[in-house]
């Protein structure tokens, strides 16, 4: 059987590592990518990939995208078409990501594709000093009471979840991405770790959690051929507190009282200075991690790296290089 | 050397004009430098320029005004090439990279790359062992007994009372199974959110095995086969007055009887005297704590009083002991963790043995 897989927000990082896994794999026939420009996985000599020019922000889009479906004969439709990214564009993201949700949904109920994968990330859950050590998939999503990015993405989450509902022929499955690190992905902590200092929250310091970059590419390869459905936590292994992380990278902590920094960086972010946006810092303050034992029974996924592991690789860093070990440092 | 002083000008200026091209390069500003150096010990550059007419400082380049320029201009620069020129070499030789090295040794020191799940730091740990020592056999001279009723493996769930402003009940308890217990099991107090999101107290509780009180928490350790330390009293055993010093409080909603009835722990009972002591809360304020985050501001004899000090507990001996283990899955199986009666009854009878063993323990 032959399978073919179309692809929205093919330029994404996870959108095109997925191109290159599918080229290679001789169970897939065919990879339409959805995307507004040309990926550039596409230029590298890809044989089965064809790129159609599709701007989730238009409005009739979701018939087009229907037709294209219909007429390529798609059997599985992930929905990667996400920002990595907050920005000040807020609007733009909006229609990006919860309508542009809405219009691949509407498509997929009209082409009716045996599975629909859709990218999101742990940060769904939203930090709170109520969440447990680990969050398991039947966790609320509560997102941030001030943040469009991650309440855009709580939003495509919940219409999914009521896609599945109704429509039982397309079994969907939801990927939640803890934070991902590595040494060619781009996103909001990537940037926010690069600078060379950080903002501490004085006297708190959460549990944080990262998955490298190829574990989360190899997941969401994993959920495309295995036939699940239902929300996964993709997570890496281990957590490390926030200072720890900050130490093994070597970026100098800042501490702040929540109340300051909170208006600081608001300033900043509205300035246009930063582009960290302030509802990161309720994620500095309150735990939120996610648990990724349904990931490993039911799709097979176990994190290959673990957080340190994640962290040298971010830095560009051997493995030898490790700031300590527990065994010399208690020996 | 007598030069026109506009020329001397020039010679200056030459450092600030940019190339022929109208860009900067690296290059022409320290030629311009050297140049304007060589220029004022020879003198060479002033009668070129009255040579050629040119305002130029790049002029001795100009082939008809001086064959041998461009031989002279190469050998100039091989000799400014020959001397270093420190800024452009102090930019590319900073040692960052070394810098940023020792600066994470140094940041890494006294905390380890590895936690566990719930972010207990081994070094971290190893680093706070003497003051929980010191606290357990000089301050407090903690008796502890009954020790052997916690098992060598296996999950188990400590039930104790609670008291004292700040949670040096669940330290001594933490501390008393890893000092005097055989297998030296490391305790996992369960802390009330009142305590473990206090700035610095929470997350260094949080490094040294404390974990955020609540029912997938304690599940998760319990499978995991460790022993936790459930204080069902809450932050209203805390907050109890001197004066109501050993009466213990309801213990909270049963979750640690529905806890055990479906995971099949064991539990026991630990009673823990001289903690109402060390700290006694005479008065809670709770106007000016709502604005702050905390339930209360305790006001004990030295609190408010001494500032930061004040919080050091008061020497009162302890005692703290270990009792019989109850196990109540054996007895009712796990599906009665759905009966709320049961449920209710289990948690006040181990509430009425804690009391007993309290009483004991003061007489």
């Amino acid at each position: 059987m032959s399978r073919v897989v179309a692809i929205t927000g093919a330029c994404t990082y996870l959108g095109t590592e997925l191109i290159r896994r599918l080229e290679e794999d001789r169970r897939y026939q065919k990879v339409l990518l959805l995307d507004v420009r040309e990926p550039s996985a596409l230029a590298e000599g890809a044989t089965k990939a064809r790129f159609f020019p599709i701007d989730l922000t238009q409005p009739t889009i979701d018939a087009e995208i229907a037709t294209l479906l219909d007429r390529e004969g798609v059997d599985t439709l992930v929905h990667g078409a996400f920002l990595a990214h907050p920005t000040h564009a807020s609007e733009w993201a909006h229609e990006l990501e919860d309508v542009g949700t809405m219009h691949v949904l509407n498509a997929c109920a009209a082409a009716r594709p045996a599975r629909f994968i859709m990218v999101s990330t742990t940060m769904a859950y939203g930090a709170y000093p109520s969440n447990p050590n680990f969050l398991d998939e039947s966790a609320e999503l509560r997102g941030h009471k001030d943040s469009r990015f991650i309440n855009d993405k709580v939003r495509a989450e919940k219409q999914a979840f009521r896609f599945a509902r109704e429509n039982p022929a397309t079994r969907v499955t939801t990927l939640r991405f803890a934070p991902i690190l590595g040494p060619t992905v781009s996103n909001l902590f990537t940037r926010f770790f690069s600078r060379p200092a950080a903002p501490v929250m004085a006297g708190h310091d959460p549990l944080l959690q990262f998955v490298h970059e190829s574990d989360a590419a190899w997941a969401l390869k994993l959920a495309v051929d295995t036939d699940v459905d239902g929300p996964f936590n993709i997570v890496g292994k281990g957590v490390l507190p926030y200072t720890t992380v900050l130490a093994l990278m070597g970026r100098v902590p800042v501490p702040l009282p929540y109340l300051i920094a909170r208006q600081m960086s608001k300033a900043l972010w509205a300035t246009q200075v930063f582009s960290s946006p302030p509802s990161l810092l309720d994620y500095l303050m309150y735990v939120c991690v996610a648990d990724g034992a349904r990931a490993k029974q039911e799709l097979g996924y176990t994190a290959r790296f673990s957080i340190k592991r994640t962290i040298l690789d971010f830095l560009g860093l051997r493995p030898e290089d490790g700031a300590t070990d527990v065994a010399r440092a208690q020996g | 050397m007598a030069e026109p002083p506009e020329d001397g000008d020039e010679g200056g200026a030459a450092d600030a004009t940019p190339g022929p091209d109208g860009l900067w390069h690296d290059d022409d500003i320290y030629l311009g430098g050297e140049a304007a150096v060589s220029h004022s010990s020879d003198g060479l550059p002033g009668n070129e320029r009255a040579a050629t007419g040119g305002d130029h400082w790049f002029s001795s380049l100009d082939e008809t005004a001086d064959p041998d320029a461009p031989m002279r201009e190469m050998e100039r620069r091989m000799e400014t090439g020959r001397t270093p020129v420190y800024p452009l070499d102090a930019r590319r030789r900073v040692p960052m990279e070394f810098v940023w090295k020792r600066w994470r040794a140094l940041a890494m020191r006294g905390r380890s790359d590895v936690v566990d799940d719930f972010g207990r730091d081994p070094i971290a740990t190893a680093r706070w062992e003497w003051v929980l020592d010191f606290l357990y056999s000089k301050w407090f001279r903690v008796e502890a007994s009954g020790v052997d009723h916690v098992p060598a493996r296996g999950p188990a769930l400590l039930i104790a009372n609670h008291a004292g402003s700040l949670p040096y009940d669940s330290a001594m308890v933490m501390h008393a199974i890893r000092k005097d217990h055989p297998a030296r099991r490391d305790v996992r107090p369960l802390v009330e959110d009142a305590v473990f999101h206090l700035p610095w107290l929470g997350p260094l509780m949080n490094r040294i095995g404390g974990v955020r009180a609540c029912p997938e928490n304690a599940e998760r350790l319990i499978a995991k086969g460790e022993v936790v330390a459930v204080f069902p009293e809450g932050v209203k055993g805390m907050g109890k007055l001197f004066r109501d010093r050993y009466r213990l409080q309801r213990f909270g909603r049963g979750g640690f009887v529905k806890l055990a009835l479906r995971t099949g722990a064991p539990i026991i009972p630990v009673a823990v005297v001289g903690s109402e002591e060390a700290l006694p809360l005479l008065a809670r304020v709770t106007w000016f704590a709502k604005s702050v985050g905390i339930p209360y501001v305790p006001v004990t004899p030295t609190f408010p009083w001494l500032g930061p000090l004040g919080l050091v507990p008061l020497p009162s001996k302890w005692k703290i002991r270990f009792g019989e283990p109850l196990h109540v899955s054996r007895e009712y199986g796990p599906e009665a963790a759905d009966d709320r009666l049961l449920v209710g009854r289990l948690s006040e009878q181990v509430r009425a043995q804690v009391q007993t063993m309290v009483d004991e323990l003061r007489a």
